[in-house]
């Protein structure tokens, strides 16, 4: 995919060294984030795989970090964006807390600056390549919405990004209820990891998942699921394909 | 004061270590038409007084909504004061649009502050002349800050500014305490009354004052004139009854005046 913007200006070396530092398409790429409302706040689940390409090359990425005191911000696509977000992001936070007011930055105000940046280099045909997730609490007020990479931009009690949109969005519909305790809300993020981690190839088995309460964020210690490869549909499974081998 | 040769610009110091054109912008604030601010711990009300030019005349508006959550009144350079609140009003939607969250206050007022610093220290401008009472809500609460001309700020539990101040601020000296954890319709009723001691016995009539109030579940907005007449007509009564006793300390109370003789020595741009 190539976005090229026709500029004119009679200078063809500088137009060719600006078209170069736009980003044109994603390299290292991480993939689905699934994230729910529960009882104290938000739980949010992500492998730690980063694709490049087709190949499976990072195994240690997490895609999911602490803002300020209030806030998680999970993302999927290109990780070297997501890096550049969380360092728009430290910047944020840095000069919030020099006020040393007692006013500080809730997940509502980070989810709206975060719009405000993808809309803004969406604009300018420079995106930066990730759907992101932000989750937190603060004053007992539990916050959960997405910023896709060209601006889109929503709150709901449960969101997930790329595969997981398809695979555990149909799960969580149909699952998902208000004040889920915190032992309910893992099996469901499990339910809806193991899912991905069946059908999504650039999935990997590491997965964390993070917590965020009143208290603050929590981000686990990677685990693997329990898979299970003996359904008798993946002994044979191109039996009915005729030409498959 | 008097004209002294270190008083010609902004960026010539005093051997005395002052800087003479800011002081005497702050003397600009102090002739302008009162204003008066106090806040409890969810509410804060504005009131200034309604000064014409002439009777043909509308008098100047001095309080401004800057937001639902913040509102200004002025005293000094009126044009001074409208140029600070677009600001202000500036300020605090930028801040809206980016987090889709109220500005509080207490960062406004420093922004204010350092607006007003600059043009202290710049030999192409000057300072400006209007003082704002600046009342706002943030996570903690009700505040009410001044802004002054030399980029100083501070808050307070109820201040008052312009011309005959010093009687208004008398009073809030003696009550303030109470304001704190005040009702929203005492806060008012005792910001009339603040308004009525720099009045100076002329009689306190709802057309003479404007009243505006906000809190944390009530966004900015101004009182309507029966509203501030109701207020009014359940103190006038009493005061009538307590002439004797009442209006003779209140004459008691209110030294001389700073900021000049009264009317006939304020300038026509300011109010």
């Amino acid at each position: 995919m190539t976005f090229t913007i026709p500029i004119d200006n009679g200078d063809a070396v500088k137009n060719a060294e600006a078209d170069s530092q736009r980003t044109l398409y994603p390299y290292v790429t991480g993939t689905s984030i699934v994230a729910i409302k529960y009882k104290d706040g938000v739980l949010m689940a992500s492998d730690m795989g980063g694709s490049y390409g087709s190949t499976l090359r990072y195994k240690n990425i997490e895609r999911m970090k602490a803002i300020g005191k209030h806030s998680l911000l999970g993302a999927s696509g290109e990780i070297s964006d997501f890096q550049e977000i969380l360092r728009y992001l430290d910047e944020l936070v840095l000069n919030d807390n020099m006020w040393d007011d007692g006013n500080s930055l809730g997940p509502k105000e980070v989810h709206n600056y975060l719009t405000r940046v993808m809309y803004n280099r969406r604009n300018k045909f420079n995106p930066l390549w990730n759907t992101l997730v932000l989750g937190g609490v603060k004053n007992g007020e539990t916050y959960l919405g997405m910023v896709s990479m060209i601006g889109v931009s929503f709150e709901d009690n449960h969101v997930a990004t790329g595969f997981g949109n398809h695979l555990a969005r149909p799960i969580l519909r149909d699952e998902w209820h208000a004040d889920l305790s915190f032992e309910d809300g893992v099996k469901l993020l499990e339910k809806c990891m193991r899912v991905l981690l069946y059908r999504d190839r650039s999935a990997i088995n590491k997965l964390q998942i993070a917590k965020i309460t009143e208290e603050g964020v929590t981000v686990s210690q990677p685990y693997s699921l329990k898979t299970f490869w003996e359904f008798k549909a993946f002994h044979n499974p191109t039996a009915g394909a005729e030409g498959s081998w | 004061m008097f004209r002294n040769q270190y008083d010609t610009d902004v960026t010539t110091w005093s051997p005395t270590g002052r800087l003479f054109q800011v002081e005497y912008a702050m003397e600009a604030v102090k002739q302008g038409s009162a204003a008066v601010g106090l806040r409890s711990r969810s509410h804060v009300v504005l009131a200034s007084v309604n000064k014409a030019q002439s009777e043909l005349s509308s008098h100047q508006r001095k309080i401004f909504k800057v937001d639902d959550h913040i509102g200004v009144a002025i005293a000094g350079l009126t044009a001074d004061g409208r140029v600070l609140s677009r600001y202000m009003r500036s300020e605090s939607i930028n801040h809206s649009f980016t987090y889709e969250s109220p500005l509080p206050v207490g960062r406004l007022v420093v922004r204010l502050a350092d607006k007003a610093q600059v043009c202290t220290q710049r030999s192409w401008k000057r300072p400006y002349g209007v003082g704002l009472l600046v009342g706002g809500l943030d996570e903690s609460g009700a505040h009410l800050y001044y802004n002054c001309p030399s980029g100083n700020y501070f808050e307070y539990e109820a201040f008052a500014i312009g011309s005959r101040s010093q009687a208004a601020k008398t009073y809030l000296e003696r009550r303030f305490e109470s304001f704190k954890e005040s009702s929203r319709e005492d806060l008012i009723k005792d910001a009339i009354l603040a308004i009525r001691e720099t009045l100076q016995g002329e009689t306190l009539k709802s057309s003479l004052c404007t009243v505006s109030v906000l809190g944390v579940d009530e966004p900015f907005h101004f009182l309507d004139q029966e509203s501030i007449q109701k207020v009014i007509d359940t103190f006038e009564k009493v005061a009538e009854e307590e002439e004797d006793g009442g209006e003779a300390q209140a004459e008691a109370d209110a030294p001389v005046e700073q900021g000049g003789a009264g009317d006939q020595d304020v300038a026509p741009m300011e109010m």
